[in-house]
């Protein structure tokens, strides 16, 4: 049975979650205000919605973030694509986890980043770079949990298939892979998140072309803390979309599976 | 009465039979017999066992030769692939000449300093949470909304506060860390066995006995996986800031090769971030692995 | 009461017959030392068709063990098992099971699982999906057919493994401790419906469970298994009509039979 949600919410408590980020924006505001520090850093919120502003108003804000989402989704998707085959032939096949388990192991210890000045070498700073880097940081949580997925399938229904005769196709197609879904699906999960991160790395690092990495660094370089405010908020905004949506399909599948969400 | 002394044989006379008996499965065409494979003599044994171990080898090595024969033959220039002899001897002249010594203790000592400022704060964090709901309700929506900004996403925000310095990656490290680490502390406390603490309720356990004998205790486990990724996520950031923004350590190792297009440099330098990450990590997990000791274990998800 | 003989004289392999010949199964240890597990030793049984057979034992006695041999999961023993007059190799959609846990597929709804058994049956699809309405009707679900595992009852999930072990018509149906894993007054309620059902569809069943009234209230033979090494001890003819009444006192003395077996053994 599926378990019943227990919590109850009192419904003053919701608004608990609010007060310490409204304190902070009154404190900043505050602060800026009454020029509590004479740094150019110090902002006031105002004008980081002004810049806001002209930013979206101007298209650049689109042209970033559009740039650096469409490297993301292609890098994701080529990721998950290769992944997806990498994991099922890990898992299905006890000689290919022999021979590339191993060593794939060894690789995914190795910090993604650590690979970009090679990349860059090979790739160039553009956008394949970007695309390259951003597939190894999707294909790597894709492949584990796809290979997991199905190296778990419980053994107790594969029996079931072997009684009722289910033919290698059958008991791949018809056991294996749905029993393994709710695991590769996690996998395509973290790939999203962490080519989302991955992005914005990539752009740090191969600084080249449009993005709101790129933005950032601007604001950084040119000392308008602004921008740089802008520019986290709309990173952070994106980030908690990928995950919500990403989370929301997650909880769909585990529904169908009758598994309880924590 | 009499149909008491009807044996079991003729019991379908009392239920009246349908004139066609039910068609049942025929039996299924025979395979022929499976056979089982005997057990290998000694010999059979070995050879199998090396022929096993022997496998995961295959792939590297014969990268390894890919490598060496196209750097012979010139397939790829030496800028774009460097051969591996130089790569090795690019190695071993960083290590006798002691540069390796000085940025990886260079790295060593940020990362140590940003873990700990990271995970000291992470678990001061998730226990405070943790044990109170109070605190939890105020701090943990900001908290939450926080984490969704990567951690490079704060690296141009602090660096405007505080330079290129040290301070900076500190700050930056600290921040990896914390994450895991007080996501791990809250569910730790959160999740305290509700059947251990229903005996320390029965047994009259004071309020700070449950705390230090049933929480405390249990919590100390998915703490410590906490702390390993806090880690792990720790020594990634620290490559990232080191090629980006300083004048020592592995990651600028890696930097300064790539600007000089001396790809031995940067490959001498990834295996060596490879290799101290990997040992540590295991240094986790041989702990982690002895706190779990009869429990069912959960290994923190690296990836 | 008469323990029947194992191999009556004169034994015609009926076409449905199940016949179990000197079945031994050893287990040998792997850590390197030669103790040897005698799990099954030199077991010998025949079933006639339409027969309800229970097995009864203590855990270990290789109650499991043989069911699993008779399904074919397990190939390694000496002996034959022969349905009718042919051997069997490996598994058959003519054996069929239900598992003590279930084993529904948590992503396919009550009817499709249903349907699960006739994945491989040489059946129009029309007819498959009049078998699988039948058999569900028969478990009396017939209100539940889009549900999932998770949705419904241990009990229910059981009927349901029971519509999927008869949903393609086997010559016999295996039953591994089904209602072990079911609160005692759901347990009470299936052993009836597993009798209706049984006289329903006249299918041989064989029946596994280390509860002995159960084994009383639904065999006409009930084989008492004793392990160290496995072998039958006896086997109690259960002459009472069907329905059968617990508190009737040739019940119950049939009962206090079995269970003296297992007082001295203990």
């Amino acid at each position: 049975m599926s378990a019943l949600a227990s919590t109850y919410k009192g419904s003053n408590k919701r608004y608990r979650g609010w007060v310490l980020p409204i304190l902070g924006m009154a404190v900043w505001w505050l602060a800026a205000n009454q020029g509590w520090s004479t740094s150019g850093l110090l902002v006031s919120p105002h004008k980081v919605a002004e810049t806001a502003w002209s930013q979206v108003a101007s298209g650049q804000f689109w042209r970033a973030i559009s740039a650096s989402l469409a490297r993301n989704l292609s890098g994701f998707f080529i990721g998950t694509g290769l992944g997806l085959i990498l994991g099922c032939l890990l898992g299905f096949s006890r000689l290919f986890e022999r021979l590339v388990g191993p060593s794939f192991n060894t690789f995914k210890q190795i910090s993604l980043f650590a690979w970009i000045p090679l990349i860059s070498v090979w790739f160039g700073l553009g956008d394949v770079a970007k695309v390259v880097f951003l597939s190894l940081a999707a294909l790597v949580p894709v492949v584990v949990n796809t290979c997991d997925g199905i190296r778990n399938v419980p053994g107790n229904l594969l029996e079931v298939a072997r009684v009722y005769r289910f033919t290698r196709w059958q008991t791949v197609i018809g056991v294996m892979l749905p029993a393994a879904l709710p695991s590769i699906f996690t996998g395509i999960y973290l790939g999203l998140v962490y080519s989302w991160l991955a992005t914005i790395g990539a752009e740090y690092l191969l600084v080249s072309g449009d993005g709101i990495g790129n933005t950032l660094i601007d604001g950084s370089e040119h000392f308008m803390m602004d921008l740089v405010l802008f520019g986290m908020v709309v990173i952070g905004l994106v980030g908690w979309a990928l995950n919500t949506l990403a989370r929301k399909v997650e909880r769909r599948i585990q529904r169908l599976y009758g598994i309880t969400p924590r | 009465m009499s149909r008491a002394h009807a044996t079991a044989r003729h019991l379908h006379k009392d239920v009246p039979h349908s004139s066609a008996s039910i068609e049942r499965m025929p039996a299924f065409p025979a395979r022929p017999a499976r056979r089982v494979r005997a057990t290998l003599n000694t010999a059979g044994k070995w050879r199998a066992r090396l022929g096993n171990s022997a496998l995961p080898w295959l792939l590297p090595l014969t990268l390894l030769g890919l490598w060496y024969v196209g750097t012979e033959r010139g397939w790829l220039s030496e800028q774009v692939l460097p051969p591996p002899a130089f790569v090795y001897q690019t190695l071993s002249d960083l290590i006798t000449s002691g540069d390796l010594w000085m940025n990886a203790s260079a790295s060593l000592q940020r990362v140590l300093v940003g873990f700990v400022l990271g995970a000291g704060l992470g678990m001061a964090l998730g226990l405070a949470m943790g044990l109170s709901k109070t605190i939890e309700d105020y701090v943990f929506p900001t908290f939450n909304a926080l984490v969704q900004i990567p951690v490079l996403g704060w690296l141009p925000f602090a660096l405007l506060l505080f330079g290129i310095g040290e301070p900076l990656k500190y700050v930056l490290i600290a921040h990896a860390a914390l994450i895991p680490v007080t996501l791990c502390t809250l569910q730790a406390f959160r999740q305290a066995p509700k059947g251990l603490l229903e005996v320390g309720a029965a047994y009259g356990f004071s309020r700070r006995q449950i705390v230090t004998d049933i929480v405390i205790p249990s919590a100390i486990p998915p703490i410590f996986t906490g702390l390993r990724l806090g880690f792990t996520k720790a020594w990634l950031s620290l490559v990232v800031v080191e090629l980006l923004a300083s004048s020592e350590g592995l990651g600028y190792l890696i930097a300064y090769g790539r600007q000089l297009f001396q790809l031995d440099l940067v490959m001498a330098a990834v295996v060596v971030v490879g290799a101290v990450g990997l040992l540590i990590d295991r240094g986790f997990e041989a702990v982690e692995r002895r706190l779990n000791r009869g429990r069912p274990v959960t290994l923190g998800r690296l990836q | 009461m008469s323990n029947a003989l194992n191999h009556s004289p004169g034994y015609v392999p009926h076409k449905n017959g199940l016949r179990l010949e000197n079945i031994s199964k050893r287990f040998v240890s792997t850590a390197g030392d030669d103790t040897q597990l005698q799990v099954l030793d030199n077991v010998q049984l025949d079933i006639e068709p339409g027969e309800f057979i229970t097995i009864v034992g203590a855990s270990g006695c290789g109650k499991s063990t043989l069911l699993r041999l008779i399904l074919g999961l397990d190939e390694d023993y000496d002996g034959r098992i022969l349905l009718g007059e042919t051997p069997i190799h490996g598994t058959g959609l003519e054996r069929g099971i239900v598992f003590q846990d279930h084993r529904l597929f948590p992503w396919l709804t009550v009817e499709q699982n249903v349907a699960v058994g006739l994945k491989n049956a040489p059946l129009s699809a029309a007819q498959k999906r009049e078998a699988v309405t039948e058999h569900i009707k028969l478990v009396g679900l017939q209100d539940f057919v889009a549900s999932y595992p998770h949705q419904i009852s241990g009990g229910m999930a059981q009927r349901v493994a029971i519509a999927r072990g008869l949903v393609n018509r086997p010559s016999v149906l295996l039953l591994d401790e089904p209602f072990g894993a079911l609160d005692a007054l759901t347990r009470t309620r299936l052993q009836r419906e597993l009798q209706h059902i049984w006289q329903h569809e006249k299918i041989t069943m064989v029946h596994v469970t280390h509860d002995v009234d159960e084994a009383v209230y639904l065999g006409d033979r009930v084989v008492v298994m004793q392990p160290n090494p496995g072998r039958i001890r006896r086997i109690v003819d259960i002459d009472l009509p069907r329905p059968r009444n617990r508190s009737d006192a040739r019940f119950i003395a049939l009962r206090d039979d079995v269970l003296s077996d297992f007082a001295e053994l203990s």
